[in-house]
């Protein structure tokens, strides 16, 4: 995936279109928004970030994880198969991006007030106890759709597609726009590249 | 409140259901996945222009607002016949048949008594339900119509001058075309607002292909945040900065449109010592020069490459000028100098912005688009909220405006553009046409509107009878003074035959949405009676005799999601698209549709054949579409009517239903109508010398002065009340701003909005520029006290930024909630209207627009946790 910070303009349709795709529960998050700041006043800019899993290709998580949960699946997808995960969290403590969950326990969006229809249909399916997080909408991506995210940002600030193919769209963005990885110092060969705003 | 059962799954239901989002006025188009009786996901519909399939994160929460436990699911009505915030009105359930009983009864006793004695309010966000309430209202025989904080914070400034200006409601750079764009306190693409979703895509795309966009803001935040060049300037100051820019380039630069000028806009007019037009003696109609012919002539009589936009003449003995060289005048005195002390922008750098727009214009230039050649002028300044949202809206607006205006960029190739102001109907029907056309002195009429006056031709001001005095204040589109805490002493100053006694609102809290809470719940208790349609229980609700629960959204059908089309349809070239909204759910409890409960009301009252009467007018339907007077009609069959009359027969409701959107292409002669129509517009405001010189002539004997300056033809720059505040210690200018994941003080309530904006830095904190905070010891994350001289406070939490203007305190949206009917947004974020009077010392004197920023005091209260 590709995404392109110039495009960008931080209005969270990434990290609610993925919650509304995925009934992810409160806090946790399969693609988030950060913002920061850049610069002095008044030479200064307000930066939007949007993260996810970076699927990479020496994915620390899978390394790390005692029970092949997380796991490769085919064409790089980085996933964790819920019925071997037993929560143990040491790929929450191995990935450099914090993009992994925890779902300690069974939690609604209002509350005391139960869970709502959509959360019964939606998020009622997730396990408890597992460790979750993005697996570029796998089931989307069997029915021919892009990821949520992709398929959603009002700005087309994101790109899917195939690196290994180096005529691909993300391939010619990357080459083309000079695309970078966050913390390559981390040597986890990331497979979401950025573009520079 | 329990929650629905999911339905068993005996058929199975899977379905997309084309329809329109209500998260924001934006109305995106939607689809809505349904899965046994429940909506499981909405996304943007790929078939409509309008967000082209994409939407922003709060139209893609909207089912965490459907499906929220705490909306209203039965009528209530209070038990405890005491007002006040936050005193529990003792709600009891009853039925329909009471409550719909007890409303009419008392809308009948008004309508008998006084019609007028009732104010109708509604709210923005869903868009189509001006048709019915506005219908309403007419029906009923009240004038007295309110959107609550609509326009008096949002645009009575913005949608008057961009009506006067460019024919519709909202001003946008031509994304397609533009090359330099100039924003004024706008986040057009970058956050809320007209078309929000697909100008997102569209300002991605120009940015993509170099636009470059100057951003002139206090905060450093969406727009600003993805422009080439951030402008931060002193709260409020936007004329000062745009007149300063004029200068530079009509004066020290010489660069203006000549022959714009003297074809489509006032400029040649003569301007006599009264600062009024010279009149053609027999037709009335204002003079102009004729160079070729040496004389003065009717503006219809000469040729406008004949028209002389400088020089000194004589008329029978009077002196005088073409407007334009007035005006060339009037800028001399905007220095970049004198403009970096009014607005702290650099003069170096107003020189430069002036000379880059200057340069960037191309005057002279053409294009050739789908094979119809047009004037290209690549740039376009805009302005919104931010810069109109001053006791000094009028000329705030304007003065940006006449940047274009100087240039020519005004609806034509790469400008500035009103959202489509000329259509040239539906081809197979030819309905929905409408252009803007040459009214009173050859200035422009637009074909379209939407409710209270056209902008222009401006009524003549009489005294008052509407309790919002805009029968007065002709320029006024919504009033603060249905609200405001002079409002008794104004009735009393202008005789106003008659007192508010009940309201009948839809999804409005207007607790919050104006001023001080303790102003505006004043003004309601005044009422004897109030009813209110909505989806919660509100801080408004407090104030309530009857409350109904609405429908949402997904639970209704409306007709006309976009249109008009100058209000939320995206400009520039592409596809004309009408779209509808239709039900994917049904209503939970006893929740029933506000159109509905309005026929019914309608029925109850007797004044069925009134409304039919005026949703004909309304919805302008034609034969044999038209309703009849006596039948009680569904609101579907409404829809249905509109429908088929628009688009034929065969394209009803059902059509719609299965199809979601028709579409039609733009035409260029649509889209860059300007070279095409035979219209004028004011660079000199004359009718607004003439209008003040009338609604004083009403006021002044009456006691109320009105301040001359603000009714002069020519823009200024005029210090709001917060510029003359001198009291030690009260250092920054707090404004808002709104947030791009929340709509007014709606959207707080939902949880993935909430969580989404607790987890930003700035949604729910009070932006203080790093270094001013740190030199007072106030440090990040500190709970704050802000108060204004006049005594209002509101706590918050302090972000330290580098990203504002270090006399700044920007506070996100309308957030701040205090009562147990949203109980996900209570007590989340900052109250920012607190700190606003709302009275006449506070208003525009000509628009009636509220002064929306504060001189405040940044007390620290306790560290952080």
């Amino acid at each position: 995936m590709v995404i392109d910070l110039k495009r960008c303009i931080g209005c969270y349709g990434c990290q609610l279109s993925c919650k509304a795709e995925h009934g992810t529960p409160p806090g946790v998050f399969f693609a988030r928004l950060l913002k920061h700041e850049e610069g002095k006043y008044p030479s200064v800019r307000q930066m939007f970030l949007p993260v996810l899993c970076n699927h990479c290709t020496d994915a620390p998580c899978v390394d790390v994880c005692p029970t092949e949960a997380s796991h490769y699946c085919e064409g790089g997808i980085v996933d964790i198969d819920h019925d071997k995960c037993v929560g143990c969290r040491a790929c929450m403590m191995a990935c450099p991006y914090n993009n992994r969950y925890f779902n300690a326990e069974r939690n609604w969006y209002f509350g005391d007030a139960g869970p709502t229809p959509y959360e019964l249909a939606r998020s009622a399916r997730h396990d408890t106890g597992v460790v979750m997080k993005c697996n570029f909408c796998t089931p989307r991506l069997a029915e021919g759709k892009l990821p949520a995210c992709v398929a959603n940002c009002p700005t087309t600030a994101r790109t899917f597609g195939d690196l290994d193919d180096p005529n691909s769209t993300v391939s010619r963005l990357i080459k083309d726009r000079g695309g970078f990885t966050l913390h390559p110092e981390a040597g986890t060969s990331p497979n979401v590249y950025y573009l520079a705003p | 409140m329990s929650l629905l059962k999911k339905k068993p799954a005996a058929a199975a239901d899977d379905a997309w259901l084309a329809s329109s989002c209500a998260l924001c006025y934006g109305t995106c188009s939607i689809l809505a996945h349904r899965v046994d009786g429940t909506v499981i996901k909405i996304e943007g519909n790929p078939d409509s222009v309008v967000g082209k399939g994409k939407l922003c994160g709060k139209g893609v929460s909207g089912i965490m607002t459907h499906y929220d436990p705490h909306r209203l699911t039965k009528p209530l009505k209070r038990t405890n016949p005491v007002k006040g915030i936050g005193v529990d009105p003792g709600w009891k359930e009853i039925s329909w048949d009471e409550a719909l009983d007890t409303v009419a009864r008392e809308l009948k006793r008004i309508r008998d008594e006084d019609p007028r004695k009732l104010t109708v309010m509604r709210t923005t966000t869903v868009t189509a339900s001006r048709v019915p309430f506005q219908a309403f209202s007419a029906g009923f025989g009240t004038p007295n119509f309110s959107v609550a904080g609509g326009g008096l914070h949002c645009g009575n400034g913005a949608h008057l001058i961009s009506g006067i200006m460019h024919a519709s409601w909202s001003v946008v750079p031509d994304f397609e075309y533009c090359n330099y764009a100039v924003y004024f306190g706008a986040s057009k693409g970058h956050s809320a607002g007209h078309a929000s979703c697909s100008n997102m895509g569209l300002a991605a795309d120009a940015r993509a292909r170099g636009m470059r966009m100057v951003v002139v803001d206090p905060m450093c935040n969406f727009a600003a945040a993805k422009a080439t060049e951030w402008v931060p300037l002193r709260v409020g100051t936007d004329a000062a900065l745009a007149l300063a820019m004029c200068n530079v380039m009509v004066n020290e630069l010489g660069i203006f449109d000549a022959p714009y000028l003297k074809a489509k806009t006032n400029g040649p007019y003569l301007i006599g010592p009264d600062q009024l037009y010279l009149r053609d003696p027999a037709t009335k109609e204002p003079l102009v020069w004729d160079e070729k012919k040496g004389v003065a002539l009717p503006y219809t009589a000469v040729p406008a490459e004949d028209m002389a936009l400088e020089g000194n003449y004589q008329v029978d003995g009077v002196p005088c000028r073409p407007s334009f060289v007035i005006l060339k005048e009037h800028l001399r005195k905007f220095t970049p100098e004198q403009a970096e002390k009014i607005t702290t922008v650099p003069a170096a750098d107003i020189r430069r912005l002036g000379g880059e727009f200057g340069r960037e214009a191309r005057v002279g230039s053409t294009i050739v688009i789908d094979g119809v050649t047009v004037p290209y002028r690549p740039v376009a300044a805009i302005a919104f909220r931010g810069a109109q949202g001053h006791m000094n809206s009028v000329y705030n607006f304007l003065a940006v405006d006449l940047l274009n205006q100087m240039v020519g960029a005004a609806d034509v190739a790469g400008s500035c553009l009103g959202f489509n102001p000329a259509s040239h109907g539906f081809p197979e029907t030819g309905r929905l046409r409408y252009v803007p056309k040459a009214g009173p002195d050859g200035l422009m009429v637009t074909g379209m509107w939407m409710g209270y006056h056209y902008p222009y031709p401006i009524a003549e001001p009489r005294l008052p009878t509407n309790l919002g005095l805009q029968d007065l204040f002709v320029m006024g589109m919504t009033s603060p003074f249905l609200t405001s805490s002079d409002q008794e002493e104004l009735w009393q100053t202008f005789s106003v035959p008659y007192r508010p006694e009940a309201l009948l609102n839809f999804g409005c809290n207007i607790m919050m949405s104006v001023g001080t809470s303790q102003t505006v719940a004043e003004s309601l208790k005044k009422y004897k009676f109030i009813a209110s349609i909505d989806l919660y229980l509100t801080e408004f609700s407090d104030f309530c005799d009857i409350v109904l629960p609405d429908c949402d959204y997904l639970q209704s059908t409306d007709s006309r999601s976009n249109f008009p089309f100058i209000f939320n349809l995206p400009g520039g070239m592409g596809e004309w698209c009408w779209s509808i909204r239709q039900p994917a759910d049904q209503p939970q409890g006893e929740q029933r549709r506000h159109s509905e409960v309005l026929l019914d009301l309608a029925e109850r009252i007797g004044m069925t054949p009134d409304f039919n009467a005026a949703l004909n007018a309304s919805i302008n339907l034609a034969p044999p579409y038209r309703l009849a007077p006596d039948r009680r009609y569904s609101w579907d069959e409404v829809c249905d009517a509109e429908l088929k009359c628009n688009f034929g027969a065969e394209r009803g409701l059902d059509w719609f239903k299965q199809h979601g959107v028709i579409k039609w292409p733009k035409k260029p002669e649509e889209v860059y109508w300007r070279a095409f129509e035979d219209v004028r517009v004011p660079i000199y405001w004359e009718f607004l010398k003439v209008a003040g010189d009338k609604i004083a002539a009403i006021a002044e004997p009456r006691g109320v002065s009105i301040p001359r300056e603000y009714y002069e033809p020519l823009p200024d720059f005029l210090p709001c009340p917060s510029h003359q505040c001198e009291h030690k210690g009260f250092d920054y200018f707090a404004f808002y701003y709104r947030d791009i994941i929340h709509t007014n003080s709606f959207t707080m309530e939902n949880p993935w909005l909430d969580e989404a904006a607790r987890l930003d830095p700035y949604s729910y904190t009070v932006a203080i520029h790093k270094d001013t905070a740190l030199s007072r010891g106030l440090a990040h994350g500190d709970v704050v006290d802000i108060e204004t001289e006049g005594g209002r406070k509101v706590t918050g939490r302090l972000c330290l930024t580098e990203a504002i203007h270090p006399e700044g305190l920007g506070i996100a949206a309308l957030a701040g909630h205090w009562g147990d009917g949203m109980p996900i947004a209570k007590g989340k974020g900052v109250f920012f209207n607190e700190l606003l009077e709302v009275d006449w010392d506070h208003s525009s004197p000509v628009n009636q627009n509220l002064d929306l920023c504060v001189k405040v005091k940044v007390t620290k209260l306790g560290a952080k946790p």
